[in-house]
């Protein structure tokens, strides 16, 4: 794989497209309009990665800017954006500059975007309060800034304002076409990565050599910066998570076992793909742990099926490991613009908030379900990215399941 | 360093670096105190969002912290699973973090009392790049309605005040940050050749500085005035080009920070006279940031060695956890730090920017530590414009 040409960016159609449904769920909300207030920073805000990562995410999905507030109304009038110097790009031409020529509160301008917009007695559908369906799911008590948000209350006393997590974030949910091929860049960029770790990783290297391997590669072909998190550590025995390099003390050894998340950034959009890597022989009593993993993986995909609600999914995939002596658990959850849902984890495997949504075709999703044996001593996970179409979930990248072993 | 055992299904445990010795956490936190105590305050408070605070007073990855000024325990509530020898037994939770933090506050019994919320606002020494702070909305709103007649009231530079005096574990880990960013710029200087694509130049650099064990933190590379803190795939370096860098990096949670730019070609006769400037500006500032000068004694000094085809202005901020100040730069122009007294023990990143009337500007600088002789250079690259045929 070689470094392309520089994205151009989505195409206007690609913002007409998401505004447009942004709006008519707005409609269907009852909302004046989608109001993107300023979010914390990732490197404050910082829960997870997804999460660091999906703050500021439904700014950047409605202008392709970095950091931006936005007022969108419903009836269809134009948006007026905020971003901090007033910078525009290809979709937005004249954002208005929160600070002007020195850094101040984001408060006045966003309340004066709001009154403009003739929204003083409205009902406005407010991004990033809390927990939505299909976006900020990790963030629980979401990730507005509070003061310039506190600013815009008091400035708007008779206007009422609602949670619209899911009006912004189940347009998200639904991937065009431009952002499939994004996201399927995103992970032929991290199975690149993969592929530098799988040639790096041999006993006696530092794990922080082997982790800076992996992330320049995947610089190199046009990532943006994603943090690898890696877990390194005799097979059976349990890993700390690094989101940076390890410790430069801690070396590779015969019989670890390398798991870990491998993303990279590509049109905002974030793929996932992952790879056990074991350094040694894979046991004998891991093959039938391994190999349920594998057969669930594909039999998960062929239940994604449009229209099907994902309880069927969940319970199908809880309840495969028994049938064999073994035991598995749904993992799975939505790619896009950082902390997408559904997240669908071991720690919430009946996910009650969740069940009764159906799969869409242009749904995204990193599905690794994870595999145990009886005694949950051996768990195995593999997976990367997939997009739902009228067949069911297909991989975007094409890699075989299992366990490498480096020997 | 433990290893705690991660629970069963409980989420994963994330190592951050965490090498700063009980003696550290003990200083900081008496010097939060004492600066609370002096406020008014009868606790400060970090909250969601306060991610920079949270990690320097606990050393954990993601934490809210309690800490009482009148001596008692803090109390500290933390994510998945995260401990470590400043804060062996936090309390722990999962993603839900507004009523922990706001039992945390009852335990302490500070409904009715003056609480101190670090990151409530933008600050002159910390968090001075975000005017409207970096509490989260909800969860702040929550502890409030549970604390209703308590007073939260803004502490930013009741930790930022401790934050802006380094002490020698930080400076040594500074110190190291220093090296591995002269590494990047190295690399950034042995890398960048005519033609090279951009994306490939960064992730050189980022390797260096990776391999030597730095945390991540983005690499700013210029080019021709427009800047890219990720790699720019397809745009490559031509003849012409002027490429800035601000290399940083990151050790025991210390952000140091490399500025040097490369021009691709042979720069015009009227350039030296700006880079000869940016000089003596540099060397001006050393002089003159002793303790007990202030930054307007900075900011005096160097407005005097404008010329008439010359402008020069003063481009310093703080170093240390990260969004440290003061910030002094074309948009904060420092008025507001105009009194601030340099210390020893300060670190700043600093690089005078001087612009030449044909639009040429030139910066160079890196890390700089006040001691108690005055300021004190890092780096050990040599001043000037790297050349590039």
């Amino acid at each position: 794989m070689t470094a392309t040409a520089a994205w151009q960016g989505y195409s206007l159609a690609e913002r007409d497209r998401r505004w447009a449904k942004v709006r008519a769920n707005a409609a269907k909300a009852e909302l004046d309009c989608v109001f993107v207030p300023l979010c914390v920073d990732g490197r404050n805000l910082h829960l997870s990665l997804e999460q660091a990562y999906g703050n500021r995410s439904d700014g950047r999905y409605l202008t392709q800017m970095e950091n931006a507030s936005v007022v969108l109304p419903t009836d269809g009038r134009e948006p007026i954006v905020i971003n901090d110097r007033g910078r525009p790009n290809a979709w937005v031409a004249s954002p208005r500059a929160a600070e002007g020529d020195s850094r101040g509160s984001w408060g006045p301008a966003m309340a004066e975007a709001l009154l403009e917009l003739g929204m003083e007695r409205a009902r406005i559908g407010v991004t990033g309060l809390g927990r939505g369906k299909v976006t900020h799911g990790r963030a629980l008590a979401g990730s507005i800034s509070h003061e310039a948000y506190a600013y815009v209350l008091a400035r708007l006393p008779n206007a009422t304002f609602v949670p619209a997590d899911d009006v912004v974030g189940f347009a998200r949910y639904v991937k065009s076409d431009e952002e499939i091929a994004c996201l399927r860049r995103g992970a032929e960029i991290a199975t690149a990565g993969i592929e530098r770790m799988i040639e790096v990783a041999r006993p006696g290297v530092p794990e922080a050599e082997l982790y800076a391997s992996v992330m320049e590669r995947m610089l190199e072909l046009g990532s943006e910066y994603y943090p690898v998190a890696l877990y390194s550590s005799p097979l059976g025995e349990p890993s700390l998570r690094y989101e940076d390099p390890p410790p430069l003390e801690r070396m590779l050894q015969r019989g670890y076992l390398l798991t870990h998340e491998t993303a990279a950034v590509w049109g905002g959009i974030i793929a996932q793909e992952l790879q056990p890597i074991l350094l040694g022989r894979l046991p004998e009593q891991w093959k039938p742990v391994v190999e349920l993993q594998t057969e669930l993986y594909w039999a998960g995909l062929e239940r994604m099926l449009p229209g099907h609600p994902f309880h069927e999914l969940i319970d199908f995939v809880n309840a495969f490991g028994e049938q064999r002596g073994l035991k598995s658990l749904i993992l799975m959850h939505g790619r896009g613009y950082g902390d997408d849902g559904p997240l669908l984890t071991p720690q919430d495997k009946r996910a009650e908030h969740f069940r009764d949504v159906p799969f869409e075709v242009g749904n995204c999703f990193v599905w690794k379900p994870i595999a145990y044996s009886a005694d949950e001593r051996i768990q195995h996970s593999w997976g990367g990215c997939i997009v739902i179409t009228e067949r069911g979930g297909e991989p975007l990248v094409r890699r075989a399941p299992g366990v490498v072993s480096v020997l | 360093m433990s290893s705690p055992r991660e629970p069963s299904r409980g989420g994963p445990t994330v190592h951050v670096w965490n090498g700063y010795s009980l003696a550290e956490r003990d200083r900081r936190w008496a010097a939060v105190r004492a600066q609370a105590a002096a406020a008014g305050l009868d606790c400060v408070w970090v909250p969601l969002g306060d991610g920079v605070d949270g990690r320097y007073l606990t050393q954990l990855r993601c934490s809210s912290i309690v800490l009482p000024s009148d001596g008692r325990d803090a109390i500290v509530v933390a994510d998945r699973g995260s401990r470590n020898s400043w804060v062996p037994e936090p309390r722990l939770i999962g993603r839900d973090w507004p009523e922990p933090m706001a039992q945390a506050l009852m335990d302490a019994g500070m409904e009715g009392r003056r609480i101190g919320v670090v990151g409530l606002h933008g600050g002159v020494l910390s968090h001075v790049r975000a005017a409207d702070g970096v509490a989260v909305h909800s969860a702040l709103e929550h502890v409030r309605q549970r604390l209703p007649r308590a007073e939260f009231v803004d502490a930013t530079d009741v930790v930022g005040r401790v934050r802006y005096v380094k002490s020698e574990e930080e400076i040594a880990c500074l110190r190291r940050a220093v090296e591995i960013a002269e590494a990047g710029v190295d690399e950034l200087i042995a890398g960048a050749t005519p033609g090279v694509d951009m994306a490939g130049l960064y992730a050189r650099v980022m390797g260096r500085m990776l391999r030597m064990g730095s945390e991540y933190y983005p690499l700013a590379l210029s080019l021709d005035g427009e800047r890219h803190t990720n790699p720019a795939a397809g745009l490559s370096l031509e003849a012409g080009t002027l490429l800035g860098s601000e290399v940083s990096a990151v050790w025991g949670t210390q952000v140091a920070q490399q500025d040097q730019p490369i021009f691709f070609g042979t720069p015009s006769a009227s350039w030296q006279a700006a880079i000869d400037l940016q000089r003596r500006a540099f060397e001006r500032g050393l002089e003159i940031m002793k303790p007990g000068a202030t930054v307007g004694e900075l900011l005096d000094g160097i407005a005097a060695l404008r010329t008439p085809e010359l402008r020069v202005a003063v481009l310093l901020h703080g170093r240390g956890a990260g969004d440290d100040g003061p910030l002094v730069s074309p948009r904060s122009s420092g008025e507001a730090a105009r009194s601030l007294r340099f210390e020893a023990g300060n670190a700043f990143v600093w690089k005078p920017a001087v612009t030449a009337k044909d639009g040429f500007a030139f910066t160079w600088g890196g890390t700089v530590i006040i001691t108690s002789r005055g300021a004190e250079k890092l780096f050990q690259q040599e001043h000037g414009l790297v050349r590039r045929a």
